[in-house]
C-alpha cells in the first residue's frame, strides 16, 4: 500500500567519547499500481481582511477565491471566513452549487481593522465541523500578511485541536510583515504546508497548486513514528519533498500531512549519537501509519529498519550525493535562522561574518540568485546594521524550497543507493 | 573532528560546519584536515599573554618590507608597504577601517599607530575611545607594545590580525 525507503550517510559508527551525527533520507511512496480516489473536499478558506490587505493583495484573494471556488467539485463543500480583529463567515459551509451568488458575497469583502487570526480560525473550525468526520478531506487554508495580535497562543491551541480532529492546515503568508516562526508552528500539528507569497499574482498559482494537491490525496493522516534506541535522538527532522517545511521532532508520532499525488514525502533526519563505549549493533528504525481510503484501511503500518553497526575504527563511508545535497541546504538555511537569531539578541557582527559565510557558500554551490539577495542583505547589515523584512522571507523560503529542487535533481542516485539498505 | 575552514569544533559525521557551512568530508569520505598555517584565533576563556612593553627586549630585528592586515569581518586582506608610520583609524589614515563597519564596531577616527623601531614594530594607542586591545590584552593609551607576526589587534570591537 505505501513503499518506505530510507538511505544513511553511514553504516557504521565509530567507539569514541564524543557525540555523532547521522543523517537519514526516507522517502515514503505510492505503490507503482495506485489508485487514487478522490475524497469529497470540505476546504475553510481563512481570509485576512485587516487594512493593510487593502488594493491589490484582498482584490487578488477575491479573484483567487473565486477560481477555487470554479475548480471545486458538486460534492465539495465549502466555507469562507474573513476576519481582522473579529470574524465574519461570508459563505456558510456549503455545497458548491450557487456559485454565482457565492462571487457576489465574496465581492462584499471590504479591509480594515486589524488582524487577530485565533477568530478567524475559530469560525472555519465551526463551519469544517458541520461535515460529519470521515466523510470528506477536512482542510483549512489560511491567507494573512501580518503578525497576529496577541492570540498566537490560542491559535497555536486550536491549531492541535483541528490536528486531533483530522484538519490539515495550510498556510500562506503574503508580503514581508508576516511572522514565519508562527505559520511553521501553527501547520506543524497536521504536518501542513507553510509558504511565502512574495506579490499578489502569485497567490493564484500558490492556491491552484494546494486544491490540486487535495484533489488527489491517496493517503492522509501520515505520520512517522521513529523507534531509536537510548542514546539516540532527533536533532532535527525537515520535509523535503514534495515541499519543504520544518517538522516537530519532539513528538513520538511526528504528524507528516498528505501524501499526494504521486509524488513521494521524503524526509531528511539529523540524528545525534550519545559517546559509544563498546562494539554492538544498533536498529534505528522508523514506522509510518497513515489512513488509506481507496482500500479503507486507518491506521496502516509500514515499517523500515536499518541496522548500525558501532565498532573501533569504522571504515570511511562516503555519504549518498542525494543526502549530501539536502544537508548543504539545510546547513545554509540553518546559518540564515542563526544569522536572525544573532540579530534578536545584538550580536551585529556576528550576524555580518555569518551572512558574508552564507552569501560565499551560496555563490559556491551555484546559487546565484539567492547569493546575489544574500550579499545585498549583508550589505545592507554592513551600512545600517540592520535586514528587510522581505530579504528574510525571500532567503528563508527560497533555501526550503532548493531542497526539495535538489532532490528532484538526485532522485536517480537514491534510486542508485537502493541496493545499500 | 575539526573544521577545515574556519577550526571550530565539529561532531563525527557533521557533513557541513555548524558554524561557517564548509563542507567537511574530501572525495573519499574522509574529514579534510586543517591546513597548518592556520590563521590564529585566540581561544576564548584562554589568558592570553601579556604583550612585551617596547623597551624590554634586545634582539637585533630585520625590517618587514610589508604588512598585512587580515578583517575577518569583511574578509579584507590588506597589504602596506612599512615605510613611514602606519596610521590607524577611519578616513584620512593609512589603515582606513571605514569599510569594515569601523564606525559601528568602535572604531575611533584617529585610534592607534604602528610603527617600526630599533627594537621592532610597535603599537601605541592613540586614546582611542573604545581601546587598543593586543591578544585581548587592553593597551594603555600612549605606551608603545611590541607586535610580532600572527598578533590579534583589535580597535574598539573589530578584529584585525596582523602578519609580516
Amino acid at each position: 500500500m505505501l513503499n518506505l525507503d530510507a538511505i544513511t550517510s553511514r553504516h557504521y559508527l565509530g567507539i569514541t567519547t564524543n557525540q555523532q551525527l547521522l543523517y537519514f533520507l526516507i522517502t515514503a511512496t505510492p505503490p507503482p499500481q495506485y489508485t487514487s480516489q478522490r475524497l469529497p473536499l470540505n476546504i475553510a478558506f481563512v481570509i485576512d481582511r485587516s487594512t493593510s490587505m487593502k488594493g491589490p493583495r484582498l482584490e487578488r484573494v477575491k479573484a483567487a477565491a473565486k477560481i477555487l471556488i470554479d475548480n471545486l467539485a458538486p460534492e465539495d463543500t465549502i466555507s469562507i471566513i474573513s476576519f481582522s480583529d473579529r470574524a465574519e463567515t461570508v459563505i456558510p459551509a456549503t455545497s458548491v452549487k450557487e456559485r454565482l451568488q457565492m462571487f457576489t458575497q465574496l465581492q462584499g469583502i471590504e479591509a480594515s481593522g486589524g488582524t487577530e487570526i485565533y477568530q478567524g480560525l475559530l469560525a472555519a473550525l465551526h463551519e469544517l465541523r458541520k461535515k460529519p468526520p470521515g466523510q470528506a478531506l477536512n482542510h483549512l487554508i489560511l491567507l494573512t500578511d501580518g503578525h497576529t495580535y496577541g492570540d498566537a497562543d490560542q491559535c497555536l491551541e486550536i491549531a492541535e485541536q483541528a490536528a486531533a480532529r483530522g484538519i490539515g492546515i495550510s498556510a500562506f503568508g503574503l508580503g514581508a510583515e508576516w511572522n514565519d516562526h508562527f505559520l511553521d508552528l501553527l501547520v506543524a500539528p497536521s504536518g501542513g504546508q507553510s509558504d511565502f507569497i512574495a506579490s499578489p499574482e502569485q497567490i493564484m498559482t500558490h492556491l491552484q497548486k494546494r486544491l490540486q494537491g487535495l484533489g488527489s490525496v491517496y493517503a492522509h493522516n501520515l505520520r512517522l513514528q521513529p523507534k531509536l534506541p537510548p542514546g539516540i535522538s532527533i536533532r532535527e527532522i525537515f520535509k523535503v519533498a514534495p515541499f519543504a517545511q520544518p517538522l516537530n521532532k519532539s513528538k513520538s508520532d511526528i504528524p507528516l500531512g498528505n501524501m499526494e499525488g504521486v509524488s513521494p514525502i521524503s524526509l531528511l533526519l539529523e540524528i545525534g549519537v550519545e559517546p559509544q563505549f563498546t562494539p554492538k549493533n544498533i536498529d534505528i528504525s522508523f514506522s509510518l501509519v497513515a489512513d488509506i481510503p481507496s482500500h479503507s484501511l486507518i491506521d496502516f503500518v509500514t515499517n523500515h529498519r536499518q541496522p548500525i553497526t558501532v565498532q573501533e575504527e569504522p571504515p570511511t563511508e562516503h555519504p549518498p550525493d542525494a543526502i549530501i545535497e539536502a544537508v548543504r541546504i539545510l546547513q545554509m538555511y540553518r546559518m540564515h535562522e542563526q544569522v536572525w537569531t544573532e540579530m534578536d539578541e545584538g550580536r551585529v557582527q556576528s550576524a555580518t561574518q555569518r551572512m558574508n559565510r552564507l552569501t560565499s557558500r551560496l555563490a559556491e554551490a551555484g546559487y546565484e540568485d539567492l547569493a546575489a539577495q544574500a550579499q545585498l542583505e549583508t550589505r545592507r547589515l554592513m551600512k545600517m546594521g540592520t535586514m528587510s523584512l522581505e530579504g528574510r522571507k525571500k532567503l528563508k523560503y527560497g533555501t526550503r524550497s532548493l531542497m526539495t529542487k535538489s532532490l528532484a535533481l538526485k532522485t536517480n542516485i537514491l534510486t542508485d543507493n537502493e541496493g545499500q539498505k | 573532528m575539526t573544521c577545515w575552514d574556519c577550526g571550530t569544533e565539529q561532531p563525527e559525521g557533521a557533513l557541513f560546519c555548524n558554524e561557517c557551512g564548509a563542507y567537511l568530508l574530501d572525495k573519499s569520505g574522509k574529514p579534510v584536515r586543517a591546513p597548518a598555517d592556520q590563521l590564529p584565533f585566540t581561544d576564548e576563556g584562554a589568558a592570553p599573554p601579556q604583550p612585551h612593553l617596547a623597551g624590554q627586549s634586545w634582539e637585533a630585528v630585520q625590517k618587514p618590507t610589508h604588512l598585512t592586515f587580515i578583517i575577518p569581518i569583511t574578509g579584507r586582506r590588506v597589504q602596506i608597504p612599512l615605510e613611514d608610520d602606519i596610521t590607524v583609524g577611519r578616513g584620512p589614515v593609512i589603515l582606513d577601517l571605514d569599510a569594515d563597519l569601523g564606525a559601528q564596531e568602535g572604531v575611533s577616527r584617529y585610534h592607534a599607530l604602528i610603527r617600526f623601531t630599533d627594537e621592532g614594530l610597535i603599537l601605541i594607542d592613540q586614546n582611542s575611545t573604545n581601546g587598543t586591545f593586543l591578544n585581548n590584552y587592553r593597551l594603555p593609551p600612549e605606551i608603545p607594545y611590541m607586535l610580532n607576526s600572527g598578533d590579534e589587534l583589535r580597535f574598539g570591537d573589530l578584529l584585525v590580525h596582523l602578519f609580516f
